[in-house]
């Protein structure tokens, strides 16, 4: 099934074209886990530090049930 | 002598030119400590004097002389503790909202007035004339603002600079929309840095006082500077190690947020009616890095470096150079009025910044006439030509000027969302809690950020309780409404200390209140622990609270727009959520002490402000 990738800040510097109009399209088998899938792209789980599936909080352990999915990654963020 | 302090604060009543020194005793200043927690101490004592006068507080008119102002430091602002540069700004009353009036800025005024020998200024009264005030190694003097009086805050700056030959003074100021009473002004300083929020500036204007230019030599005294100086290198490691204030903001910006609120569909979008934008991307601070950055300005003192220099290139919104736009003004003149053209936010933020007028509200009550425009309640004969579509860059442009000068339409764009909505006949369409337009987060998809909007004492504003770190930065469970009272509370007493020592909120990512304990503690010689600094943080929150029951403001006003408590999010992440309020509410009040809104005389007994 497809899954949609997006990185943001700082992660793009590794993916400078992948952003929220273009996101990667890759391959997985259901019940994928997140952590495979940071470790696909190259990145260490300290780098990776907000996780959201479809917009909502999930984890490294958390699987990836649902066809097209969107997983958005971002390191350490903030503001106000 | 009381360490880190300056021990002198100036007083002065513009009716009558006297200029005044006064000292706090030191069992006052452990009380509320000093920045907002003083000068909220401050206005209720203003307050009680004025209902002695027979003045019913009520009826106050806040652009009238007997509205009190006050320019505060706390014990950290120019120490060497890290981001202590800034200052807190408030008046008894806001003239925008009819609440107490608060502002917290950056730049470097705050360490800038505490060199000149002062921690704060208290201004009451009306001058005859339009006038400014210098204090200039240690003397205060008021100066004819004629030849100023119509400037903007950069020309104002510049022309303050010189006049005083003092190229690196602090100056706060107000532009056009200050002096023409626009009830959102603000008050600028070092040109791009506002006290943004409850129409300070027009009560600066109220007063035909143009601004305040401060320099001078003197330092704060540490009382244990060995240990001082070691929490400080702790701090500033801190402050690099994490994530946050050591990566993210430095690299990008608050505009790192765009994204991820949006992509969480919290990103209030055409006036709050949707949670998604689209177009989110191209108004993001990647982009605003990548297309627009040209270098950053940190505040005095700051280790993160979270202020933009940029500029547009090319195009109708060219601008050779400004500053920012931060999250919120990027969201308030972009997302919600549904612009997706980056030069057009910048270009209506520098308009903002210069004319001095809050972006915030401004952005918020643009897009309020969009809404209205779009549901056929403004007449075409209103809008004189505009274009008021959602997604119209010039219109938001325009206004943005038009609103500081009062011209037309930006009239009641000035008066803010709730007077415009209830002047065309659809009050349910502005999106403010106590009259002051919320920011960048729809609480639909995060409820505690509701909770805090609603109860804030200044009205819908977010670094009042900033639980948005807790619930999208950070592992809390957004959706819920357990837990988020407490949450809420600890926020927001932990914020008044902040904006009390004074210094940066942005600090609160890598530092906690043992931290904040640590600081306060050498420099003062306290021994001070994070237990009472939560307390002296309640204690602020309760007497500022105290005020604004004066004023009427209880648990009715405790409240969120029916669009947040009744419609369902349409879309996206937050879909088919409501803001369940009144569960929050109820254990809030509980929690708090307060009954309806309003602090028990047990609490009051508690807190030392009987």
């Amino acid at each position: 099934m497809k899954l949609y990738v997006k990185v943001f800040a700082s992660l793009r510097q590794k993916y400078p074209d992948i952003n929220d109009f273009n996101p990667l399209i890759i391959d997985i088998e259901k019940g994928t886990k997140i952590i495979d899938i940071i470790e696909l792209l190259d990145f260490t789980t300290d780098e990776v530090h907000l996780i959201l599936l479809n917009g909502i909080k999930a984890s490294i352990d958390t699987s990836i049930e649902g066809d097209e999915s969107i997983l958005s990654l971002f390191p350490p963020i903030g503001g106000g | 002598m009381n360490f880190g302090y300056m021990n002198k604060w100036l007083k002065i009543n513009l009716t009558t030119r006297e200029i005044k020194d006064f000292t706090i005793p030191e069992e006052t200043l452990r009380k509320y400590l000093g920045g907002k927690g003083i000068a909220v101490y401050f206005l209720w004592k203003h307050g009680k004097k004025l209902e002695e006068k027979g003045i019913d507080l009520k009826e106050l008119d806040a652009l009238s002389p007997e509205n009190m102002l006050i320019f505060a430091t706390g014990p950290a602002t120019g120490t060497k503790s890290p981001n202590s540069g800034r200052h807190h700004v408030m008046a008894l009353k806001s003239p925008f909202t009819g609440s107490i009036g608060s502002g917290n800025t950056g730049g470097k005024w705050g360490a800038k007035l505490k060199f000149t020998g002062y921690d704060g200024v208290i201004i009451t009264g009306k001058s005859e004339k339009q006038v400014y005030l210098s204090i200039i190694d240690g003397k205060a003097e008021l100066h004819d603002a004629e030849k100023i009086w119509g400037k903007n805050s950069v020309e104002t700056s510049e022309w303050l600079r010189n006049e005083h030959n003092q190229s690196k003074a602090g100056v706060s100021c107000i532009g056009p929309g200050g002096e023409n009473l626009v009830p959102m002004a603000v008050i600028m300083n070092e040109e791009h840095r506002a006290a943004g929020r409850t129409g300070l500036g027009a009560v600066m204007g109220s007063k035909n006082f143009k601004a305040i230019i401060v320099e001078g030599n003197e330092k704060p005294k540490i009382a244990k500077p060995e240990e001082f100086e070691a929490k400080v290198k702790e701090h500033v490691e801190k402050l690099k190690e994490n994530g946050v204030t050591g990566q993210g903001l430095p690299t990008y910006g608050t505009a790192v947020l765009v994204n991820i609120v949006n992509q969480s569909g919290l990103f209030p979008t055409n006036n709050w009616q949707k949670g998604v934008d689209p177009d989110a991307e191209k108004i993001s601070g990647e982009t605003l890095t990548e297309k627009y950055l040209i270098g950053k300005n940190p505040c005095w003192g700051c280790v993160v470096a979270c202020g933009r220099k940029t500029k547009v290139d090319s195009g109708k919104y060219k601008i050779d150079y400004t500053e920012g736009p931060e999250y919120e003004s990027i969201w308030a003149l972009g997302a919600t009025t549904g612009i997706n053209d980056m030069g057009a936010v910048i270009k209506a933020n520098d308009n903002c910044d210069i004319y001095g007028i809050d972006p915030i509200s401004t952005g918020s009550t643009i897009a309020a006439a969009m809404e209205l425009y779009e549901k056929g309640k403004i007449p075409d004969e209103d809008i004189k030509g505009l274009d008021l579509k959602f997604g119209n860059a010039d219109a938001v442009v325009e206004l943005s000027r038009m609103t500081a000068f009062r011209e037309g339409l930006g009239y009641w764009i000035g008066e803010g969302s709730k007077k415009l909505c209830e002047h065309y006949g659809a009050p349910d369409l502005s999106m403010q809690v106590k009259g002051l337009e919320m920011p960048a987060y729809d609480p639909r998809g995060a409820k505690g950020i509701g909770l805090n909007y609603a109860t804030a004492n200044r009205g819908g504003c977010h670094v009042t309780g900033y639980t948005i770190a807790a619930e999208i930065l950070g592992d809390v469970d957004r959706f819920t409404t357990e837990g988020k009272a407490g949450l809420t509370i600890t926020f927001q007493d932990f914020t008044c200390i902040v904006n009390s020592a004074v210094n940066c909120l942005f600090l609160t990512f890598a530092l906690g209140l043992d931290e904040y304990a640590e600081i306060i503690g050498p420099v003062t010689g306290w021994d001070v622990t994070a237990e009472e600094l939560l307390k002296t943080g309640e204690r602020i929150t309760n007497l500022e609270r105290m005020i604004i029951n004066k004023f009427g403001i209880t648990g009715k006003d405790d409240t969120l727009p029916k669009r947040l408590l009744e419609e369902k999010m349409p879309e996206g992440p937050s879909e088919g959520q409501t803001v369940d309020l009144e569960t929050m509410k109820q254990e809030y009040y509980k929690l708090r002490g307060w009954v309806d809104g309003i602090p028990t005389a047990e609490k009051i007994k508690e807190l030392g402000l009987d």
